[in-house]
């Protein structure tokens, strides 16, 4: 076989990439976690552990560029490196979604809670996790079933998010509770964005395995979604 | 702006376009004018040796090799080309012992081993010019060192002399075909050899003398066929055109002697008033020819051998 | 690093509400040339190349090109035709002394001795340092006495069979002609033939091989398959390559030397040295304008 470092070098920088998606797969739920058991220790572990991950973006982002240029990559080579530009810029988004959510985990420590809407947001952590988990075994399996499915798992993501606003004004007549309230907003905004990376995360893969570039939820076209296309 | 002529496209257009004028007359008189050319060239050799080889035939169907076996003789019936024969080949050996090696040599120095300069280019074109002087200049260069200045070494108008004469006059020859086959080896094959830690002379005598050997081997041989028919320097330096005494002696009695040449005796042989000699005079040049024949046919076979190879 | 006690820093990334200014009140944003440490410059030189200039006659081919190669690395000349990097490669083995007419000015030291020093035998040079060419010239021999030929006439006592086979393996040529060794290597195929001239430079045992843009008359996959060999043999040999090929120069090659040409006052042509840096940078950040321009096809 021809340019055997080549592929060896295309094949680590898919592994790495792939593992950076199991740390910010466990960084989301494990700052979902602290929140809910008000746990302040795994809220600094998931803080601390995105240097990791910033450090793996950083080496998977240099690394791929260095392919491109030594290599000139072409046909499927070169959309397997464009995917792995992109995914990992979303894999790093995604750990900085769950550091968000750890600092505010930590910033309400002291503020009265909800029940419902914790059980509201744990979840929304329920279902983005196994979300990043499925695009990631879709880019590892090149499996457009799996990109699909994304877009069906996201709907009651969104759900979830718009029903948020309802019960927080619930809360407005206790300052405390609507200060906690509002925050919480912003941690199910910041879940709600996770699963749209992991959404997009599947685009790159169908990009991958088609050559095509489809998006899977079309914003201003709400009629028209990844069934209609097919 | 210019009108433009519009060329048709369709089928039929360039169809006729393409199959146009089936004959091109400049194209078929020009093959036929050459072709005539070459008849007449052939036709005029195949009517020389025609005619020889009919005047000659007879001679052999009534003596047969006897022909080839007996030397000069006043009497017709008796005479025949073998001291001219032998006197040829003693004067070949010469060539090939002197002649070959000298030349060899030397064109291997000029191209391998000499430096471009003013002197060499200028050493370069005497050679040729002396490829084209006349032989009978060699004859008198013969005459004036072999036979007179160096009389004492070659014992003045021997075979010696002869043959010396003849290396010389083919000398120049030898060199420029030996000079041509080496220039006609690639640059390649000898930066190959430099580039694996090769000194000169290995690299020439490893690589480029056998890739040159089936050019250098056609030149010489050539030019061997090429002294084998000279005759005018060889009367100057001593050829004799009538009767040798073949007594006993040795070898170097037999160099310093009287000798001849196949040329000389047909020379020799058409001189005679006697119409029976013109027969063998013809018969000589048949057995002329067949020597050349020979050798050239050897020649090619002998280059072919070392073609194949590679 | 947040250690027990240290106040977390609650600012959100991404949010552009308590995103601080980037650039100073005033100031303006200034961002400098990272210089990471070039890590060949610990290993051991083979070359040292300093100020050399090469004359054809009056004709300066190349001036004052420095440059030290260093060992088991590949290292690739590049640039435009005419800028002389054939000429600098074929100084490193002395086969400029076979032009008439060529001389140096500057050093190049090879281990530290002057290659060009009167008392150097260029033979010598020649069987350490090897050389494979542009069109394959392997010998109009046999496969098998071509191999031989070097190992000959430099003295080698051993067993010249294992030679040929060890050879031929490391040219990854064994298998395709294991059974025809005695036939022509005129009869092989362009990619076979320059495989066999690598066999045959590898043969004598060089510590160097010098090869002049050696896929230049190959195919796709014969290239590909040199380029492989060429990472294989890197790690006993150093090589210096030149190509015309920059896209194989980024493949194959740990440094890559971009020459061009100069044109003086009096409208001299000469060829220099741009730049000469680890091929990641020529290819992702190169520091001189002209080598970007290079790279990316402006150039001319």
């Amino acid at each position: 076989m021809a340019r055997v470092h080549f592929h060896e070098e295309l094949e680590a920088l898919e592994l790495d990439m792939l593992g950076m998606g199991e740390l910010v797969e466990r960084a989301v739920g494990r700052s979902v976690s602290a929140l809910v058991h008000h746990d302040d220790e795994l809220s600094k572990e998931v803080v601390d552990g995105d240097d990791e991950v910033d450090n793996m973006y950083l080496s998977v982002e240099e690394r791929t560029l260095h392919v491109l240029a030594l290599q000139t990559p072409v046909a499927t080579d070169l959309r397997l490196l464009s995917a792995i530009l992109h995914t990992n810029l979303h894999l790093e988004r995604i750990g900085d979604m769950a550091v968000n959510i750890a600092k505010i985990a930590h910033s309400v420590l002291d503020l009265p809670s909800s029940q419902t809407i914790m059980s509201h947001l744990q979840e929304m952590g329920d279902i983005v996790r196994p979300m990043v988990r499925t695009s990631m075994e879709a880019f590892g399996r090149r499996d457009l079933e799996l990109c699909l499915r994304l877009h069906e798992m996201d709907d009651p993501v969104d759900r979830l998010n718009l029903g948020m606003y309802k019960e927080v004004a619930a809360l407005a007549e206790d300052a405390p509770s609507l200060n906690w309230g509002l925050r919480m907003l912003l941690v199910a905004r910041q879940l709600e964005r996770v699963g749209d990376h992991a959404v997009d995360i599947g685009e790159q893969v169908g990009f991958l395995l088609t050559g095509e570039f489809r998006e899977f939820t079309d914003a201003s076209h709400p009629a028209r979604s990844a069934h209609d296309a097919g | 702006m210019a009108t433009v002529v519009e060329i048709e496209l369709t089928r039929e257009a360039v169809g006729r376009a393409l199959r146009g004028r089936r004959i091109r007359l400049g194209t078929v008189a020009f093959q036929a004018l050459l072709l005539l050319t070459l008849l007449i060239a052939m036709g005029v050799l195949v009517a020389l040796l025609g005619d020889v080889a009919r005047t000659g035939l007879p001679v052999f169907q009534e003596r047969g090799t006897d022909f080839l076996r007996t030397g000069y003789s006043t009497l017709a019936s008796r005479a025949g080309v073998f001291q001219g024969l032998v006197g040829s080949l003693m004067l070949m050996g010469f060539v090939v012992v002197i002649a070959f090696p000298l030349g060899i040599g030397a064109a291997i120095y000029m191209e391998e081993y000499a430096r471009n300069t003013r002197l060499t280019r200028f050493i370069n074109a005497n050679i040729r010019n002396l490829a084209g002087v006349p032989s009978i200049v060699y004859g008198l260069l013969g005459l004036a060192i072999f036979v007179e200045a160096l009389g004492g070494v070659t014992g003045g108008l021997t075979v010696i002399s002869g043959g010396l004469t003849l290396s010389v006059l083919v000398l120049p020859i030898v060199m420029i075909t030996a000079a041509e086959a080496l220039r006609a080896v690639p640059q390649s094959v000898r930066e190959a050899g430099y580039g694996v830690g090769a000194t000169r002379w290995e690299v020439v005598r490893s690589h480029v003398l056998p890739s040159a050997a089936p050019g250098i081997l056609t030149g010489t041989i050539l030019s061997l066929g090429r002294a084998f028919g000279e005759t005018a320097p060889l009367l100057l330096v001593g050829a004799k055109l009538g009767f040798i005494a073949t007594g006993g002696g040795s070898l170097l009695d037999k160099l310093h002697g009287p000798y001849t040449s196949l040329p000389s005796t047909i020379f020799v042989f058409t001189r005679q008033p006697n119409q029976e000699f013109q027969a063998l005079a013809a018969a000589a040049i048949v057995v002329l020819m067949a020597v050349l024949l020979v050798m050239n046919s050897g020649a090619i076979v002998m280059r072919n051998r070392y073609e194949r190879r590679w | 690093m947040n250690e027990g006690g240290e106040e977390m820093d609650v600012r959100m990334i991404g949010d552009a509400a308590t995103a601080e200014p980037v650039v100073a009140a005033g100031g303006a944003l200034r961002v400098e040339r990272h210089e990471r440490a070039d890590p060949d410059t610990a290993i051991q030189v083979v070359f040292d190349v300093r100020g050399l200039s090469v004359y054809y006659g009056d004709f300066r081919a190349i001036s004052d090109v420095t440059l030290p190669v260093y060992r088991h690395r590949i290292t690739a000349l590049i640039g435009p035709s005419g800028c002389g990097k054939t000429t600098v490669l074929r100084c490193l083995n002395r086969m400029n002394d076979l032009i008439e007419g060529a001389r140096i000015e500057g050093t190049i030291l090879y281990h530290g001795v002057d290659l060009y020093d009167p008392r150097v035998d260029p033979v010598e040079v020649r069987r350490r340092i090897g050389m494979v060419f542009q069109k394959p010239n392997p010998f109009p021999k046999s496969i098998y006495e071509n191999i031989v030929f070097g190992p000959k006439i430099s003295g080698y006592k051993g067993d010249m069979d294992e030679l040929v086979e060890r050879s031929l393996r490391r040219a990854a040529l064994w298998d395709e002609v294991k059974d025809k060794l005695k036939q022509s290597a005129m009869a092989l195929s362009g990619g076979q033939q320059q495989r066999l001239c690598i066999a045959r430079a590898v043969a004598v045992q060089p510590d160097v091989i010098l090869m002049d843009e050696p896929c230049s008359s190959l195919d796709p996959i014969a290239t590909s398959r040199i380029e492989d060999l060429m990472q294989e043999l890197v790690e006993d040999y150093t090589i210096v390559i030149v190509t015309h090929n920059m896209q194989q120069a980024a493949r194959v090659s740990d440094r890559t030397a971009f020459f061009t040409v100069d044109v003086d006052d009096e409208g001299h042509r000469t060829g220099t040295v741009v730049e000469y840096d680890q091929t990641e940078v020529i290819f992702t950040n190169p520091r001189e304008r002209r080598t970007e321009d290079y790279v990316t096809g402006r150039f001319g």
